[in-house]
């Protein structure tokens, strides 16, 4: 057991990774922390599948010096895969971080429940 | 669309002028233009029916699904069923003209009673039971208008009961149309039942219980125990007209759908001598003697005769369990029957609460010296129902009787008709008090309130009157020369059974 | 190739750019390009389907110049051109409806931003239903999710931005479950586009190899779809946002978002993973217990609400789980039921979320009960479109509720031993939705109360755009129960394709 996953080092963490990271993103109540949470949930997968591409030995897939069979390097796919993750996760961690901007400034809290219930609060009046 | 359109009359003309009456402003200004249009749209309904029924066929107006489609027939269940439907709706629209100037928004009562009864007619003329589904939902619908038509705080909460109760028995009823049609291609109305033993093999129990659910989900509109309850709420609170409908015919749709169901597509012989039959039995019988009990203990007069439709419908339901032709006979004839007697009961009540505003049986003391001729029509129909020959409750109660006797359905061929002669006497006990103390107030009955208010002698305008008068007289008529009609539906039993 | 077969690469692009355009363009110009270019994808749409069917076989169309298994597909056949022209229906009649109402609650100058994401949200739509690729379908998948975002929090009250903040987190989780299940797809597979996918997961489930890791991937990509689509018990950020966004993108959220992900779910249930192994596997009963759990569940929660706005937005998670049940009944006709209560529900809810807005204009912006007393009276047009809707939801006949049900009810008789739950289940389920649906009815035409307080002077009429739309749904919502024989053959013949 032990061996096989020392043996997927990389996956075993962005598995770790992955959990934390999306423990953190539902339970914690402080906005940033979940953003944080999502963070690193996007970059466990990202890792995921890096490791998935890299093969040992082999070089970026960037012709160089006239080397042009495919053994030499890695695959190619997941790292574009991670470029475009990446992008994606700025895009929604953008978001995130400016609607959270946005209750911080009405609310003067991070905390989901208390800016839920002053939400609330907010229309009754 | 193909086949005889002249079905389509009948449904189509009421359902268009009861838009044009709701949408038009000019019938809300104008009570003439409203009642006017009203009543000729009812005439002209009777002679299209009675066109349509000579006409026959059928028509297919729409497919649903590859297997479901709407579709219009005419058979002898539909004959008697939209005969009976078009003459009494044209009466107590006659009525309504006269009544309904008391209340207030009459444009509504009237568009809905009008769609209602293309509503009707096209249940009448279903020939499957998707449309008679599709109909029945409709009426439900249609007719719920009607019995909130006060919007006091009562009528919104009867509404809803009424809604809900129809809602419940309906859905019950759909599953067990789902399951139909799961095993059937086709469910078009066919004397005896259309399933074939091959498609039902290793599904008897699902028949079984989906048959039960379907009896007791469109008793519900029957007013068959357990589902019940909506009835007492619902009918005091419409307006007398729309609580004598909803007494006298809509009711008669709930009958109607477990006609089709148990005779013309399940098959009575699929049902005989099962637990579905004797828990049905059952039912019917709790029902008519719990609605007679209830009727007995109430003192409310539209109340009252609720209570009493509870009973008598399901003394129709009780003939229909039997799987009798004898019983079958009966239950028709009572069908017919107990919609002419309960229209002119409740039209009377209806007549009452207008002239002087008694709504308690206890206030109609002396009521003979207000309006005579109303309390003598009241009586003879007051008298069919209990059964006194010649009237007609006699002769239905006789079939109802001797079929069950005859129907080898054990102990239930004799404790049927001990209860059905209890409940009469029980009817007798609720509807005869009224002219008893109507005519015969008594030596210290004074009559001071009717001095006072100056009543004595003010019969109900004539548009009232003349209704009740005539369905008086058709339940004596009916009663004396039944020859034609019980042969009638003795060919309809033999063709079933 | 036929010129036809770029249509749905067409109208995907043509959405996206009218959002970039909209950018520059002030609020009512933006407004005009977004309903134009509505149209236009939905007509293109219909070319597709056309063809589809005139050929009588799916096609995919190549993006970009690498040939699969590598490079990045469309594909087109019935189910998607149907599914395409009926989210463009929806979406132009949401639009239309709460025209007025978009430019009350958004800020003039942001007005132009809401069409961008009503641009942004059409693009990605048609993007996942006609996908071919799974992580073109991710990437849509986030936009879809931001757009969706913006639609909500475009409204700067407070519980819509706390609505918003909500929903994005629930639809990070999702699609962060999505995203790994997708890793780990590629990793077991080797592919992402679905055709060689699918090959592969074949051979695996031959060989018998990498058991678990498909069971986790079915898990993962189920979970994080349904999350995203507001499965019972994943569904509690529904509420809010259906209940506080503007009425247009309640109308989009409800009726086309949640649809969106449950559409890819399906694809890649037939196309990917098997509906087969999925059967074999025991994942739909999954599916099929949260469905039936949010049939019910949803309908009691939205007895206990008083807000009707938000007591709608419950009656989504209870036809949810309809939606759920059907696919987890593990039968095609399930499928077919499913796929056919996408459709009634979308055309319903968008119905009754447009309608409503007539209501609460008559009755102050009010959405309790006891405002809404006697709202039909005041608003006869959309009490009657309340009216329909909840019939269609109630499962009432000749409307297209009747023949979801109808076809949930025959597709359950076909598989043995979900057929008495599921019979029960919508039983109560429908008496639940008629006594929450028709008690509002009742209440749009009863009589007002002395004791009630006065309706605020608010606007005698209704603007044209929101009556057309109301007309126009009701119009869709009788074509699907009258006629519905051949669409329920066009999903039948879709999902062939799919096989």
């Amino acid at each position: 057991m032990i061996q096989h996953l020392s043996l997927n080092i990389e996956e075993t963490a962005a598995v770790i990774l992955f959990g934390i990271g999306f423990t953190i993103l539902l339970l914690h109540r402080n906005l940033i922390k979940k953003i944080m949470g999502m963070n690193i949930m996007d970059t466990a997968t990202y890792l995921f599948l890096a490791s998935k591409g890299y093969i040992t030995g082999r070089a970026v897939p960037i012709v160089v010096d006239g080397v042009q069979e495919v053994s030499a390097y890695i695959n190619p796919v997941p790292s574009g895969l991670v470029l475009t993750g990446i992008v994606v996760s700025v895009s929604t961690t953008a978001l995130m971080l400016s609607l959270t901007i946005r209750l911080y400034e009405r609310y003067h809290s991070l905390d989901l429940d208390e800016i839920l219930i002053l939400a609330k609060e907010e229309e009754r009046t | 669309m193909e086949g005889n359109m002249i079905l389509l009359l009948p449904m189509v003309l009421p359902i268009l002028a009861g838009i044009v009456v709701l949408a038009g402003k000019v019938f809300r200004e104008n009570r003439k233009y409203l009642t006017g249009l009203s009543v000729a749209v009812l005439v002209l309904e009777l002679v299209l029916t009675f066109q349509a029924l000579v006409s026959g066929g059928s028509l297919t107006m729409i497919r649903l699904t590859d297997q479901l489609t709407l579709e219009l027939h005419i058979d002898q269940v539909s004959r008697l069923f939209a005969a009976l439907t078009a003459a009494v709706w044209l009466l107590v629209g006659i009525y309504s003209v006269s009544y309904m100037s008391h209340e207030e928004e009459e444009h509504r009562f009237f568009g809905y009673y009008l769609i209602v009864a293309g509503v009707l007619m096209g249940l009448n003329f279903s020939a499957n039971l998707i449309t008679l589904y599709v109909f029945y939902e409709l009426m439900t619908l249609t007719s719920l208008p009607l019995v909130l038509h006060e919007r006091s705080r009562e009528a919104v909460r009867a509404g809803l009961k009424y809604l809900f109760y129809s809602v419940a028995g309906a859905f019950l009823a759909l599953f067990g149309i789902f399951f139909l049609a799961g095993v059937s291609e086709n469910l078009t109305f066919t004397a005896g039942g259309v399933l074939s033993d091959s498609a039902l093999a290793g599904k008897e129990g699902l028949l079984l219980t989906s048959a039960f659910c379907m009896i007791v989900g469109f008793g519900t509109k029957a007013g068959m125990f357990p589902l019940h309850g909506w009835l007492p709420t619902a009918h005091p609170v419409a307006p007398a007209s729309a609580s004598a409908v909803l007494s006298g015919l809509i009711t008669k749709a709930g009958v109607l759908a477990i006609i089709r169901v148990v005779y013309y597509v399940i098959g009575p012989d699929r049902l005989r001598g099962t637990w579905v039959q004797n828990v049905w039995i059952l039912l019917t019988l709790l029902t008519v003697f719990m609605g007679s009990m209830l009727a007995y203990k109430e003192p409310v007069m539209k109340k009252r005769l609720a209570y009493s439709t509870v009973s008598q419908v399901s003394y129709v339901l009780f003939g229909l369990s039997l799987l009798n032709p004898t019983a079958f006979a009966g239950a028709l004839s009572h069908v017919v029957f107990h919609s002419v007697i309960k229209h002119a009961l409740f039209l009377t009540a209806g007549a009452i609460i207008v002239t002087t505003g008694w709504t308690r049986v206890e206030q109609m003391r002396g009521l003979g010296q207000v309006m005579p001729k109303t309390l003598a029509c009241y009586t003879v129909a007051a008298l069919a129902l209990v059964g006194i020959p010649p009237l007609s409750g006699f002769v239905s109660k006789w079939y109802l009787a001797s079929g069950a006797l005859s129907s080898g359905t054990g102990v239930w061929a004799w404790v049927g008709p001990a209860v059905l002669l209890v409940s009469a006497l029980l009817t007798a006990g609720y509807l005869l008090p009224l002219t008893i103390q109507g005519f015969f107030p008594g030596h210290d009955f004074k009559g001071e309130e009717i001095e006072k208010r100056g009543l004595k002698g003010k019969e109900p305008s004539w548009w009232m009157l003349a209704p009740i008068g005539v369905l008086a007289a058709a339940a004596l008529l009916l009663g004396c020369f039944p020859g034609s009609l019980i042969s009638m539906l003795q060919s309809i039993a033999a063709s079933v059974l | 190739m036929n010129f036809v077969q770029n249509f749905p690469f067409f109208s995907i692009i043509l959405a996206m750019f009218s959002g970039i355009v909209s950018s520059v363009l002030d609020g009512r110009k933006a407004r005009n390009l977004s309903l134009a270019m509505i149209a236009v994808t939905t007509a293109l749409s219909a070319g597709t389907l056309l063809f589809c069917l005139g050929s009588g076989e799916s096609y995919t169309f190549m993006m970009g110049h690498f040939p699969a298994p590598w490079g990045n597909e469309i594909r087109a056949g019935i189910l998607e051109g149907v599914t395409a022209i009926f989210f463009g229906i929806i979406m132009f009649l949401a639009v239309l409806g709460g025209l007025d109402h978009t430019a009350e609650d958004v800020e003039e100058k942001k007005l132009n931003l809401f069409y961008i994401m009503i641009d942004l949200m059409l693009s990605s739509l048609l993007a996942l239903v006609y996908t071919n690729d799974l992580f073109t379908a991710y990437v849509f998948v986030e936009i879809n999710t931001i757009a969706g975002c913006g639609l909500i929090m475009i409204r700067q009250k407070g519980r819509s931005m706390s609505a918003a903040i909500r929903y994005m987190i629930m639809s990070q989780l999702g699609s962060g479950l999505f995203l790994i299940g997708l890793s780990i797809l590629y990793d077991v597979t080797g592919h992402l586009l679905m055709s060689p996918a699918r090959e592969s997961v074949e051979l695996l489930v031959a060989a018998g190899s990498y058991r678990i890791p498909m069971l986790v991937i079915m898990a993962v990509i189920g979970v994080g779809l349904a999350i995203k689509s507001g499965l019972y018990p994943f569904h509690y950020w529904i509420p809010d946002t259906y209940g506080y966004a503007t009425p247009t993108a309640s109308a989009v959220l409800s009726g086309l978002v949640s649809k969106g992900y449950i559409f890819l779910l399906i694809k890649i249930f037939y196309r990917v993973l098997g509906y087969d192994n999925l059967v074999s596997s025991q994942m739909v009963n999954v599916l099929y217990v949260f469905g039936i759990t949010g049939m019910v569940m949803g309908s009691i929660h939205a007895i206990h609400e008083t807000d009707t706005r938000r007591m709608t937005a419950y009656s989504s998670v209870a036809q949810i789980g309809y939606i759920y049940m059907g696919m987890g009944l593990g039968t095609s006709y399930g499928m077919v039921a499913a796929v056919f209560h996408i459709f009634t529900h979308s055309a319903t809810k968008a119905l009754l979320f447009i309608s409503a807005v007539g209501l609460y204009e008559v009755s102050g912006d009010k959405k309790d009960y006891i405002s809404l007393r006697g709202a039909g009276y005041r608003n006869p047009l959309a009490g009657i479109g309340f009216t329909v809707g909840a019939l269609s939801m109630v499962g009432f006949p000749m409307l297209s509720g009747f023949i979801s049900k109808l076809l949930f009810a025959t597709s359950a008789l076909e598989s043995p031993h979900k057929m008495l739950p599921t019979i029960i289940v919508l039983a109560v389920s429908t008496t639940l939705n008629a006594v929450y649906f028709l008690r509002l009815v009742i209440t749009l035409y009863s009589r007002r109360r002395p004791e009630d307080a006065p309706i605020p002077e608010t606007r005698a009429r209704s603007s044209w755009q929101l009556r057309l739309a109301i007309l126009c749904f009701i119009g869709v919502n009788l074509v699907l129960g009258l006629a519905s024989q051949p669409i329920v053959q066009a999903i039948r013949d879709g999902l062939a394709m799919f096989g």
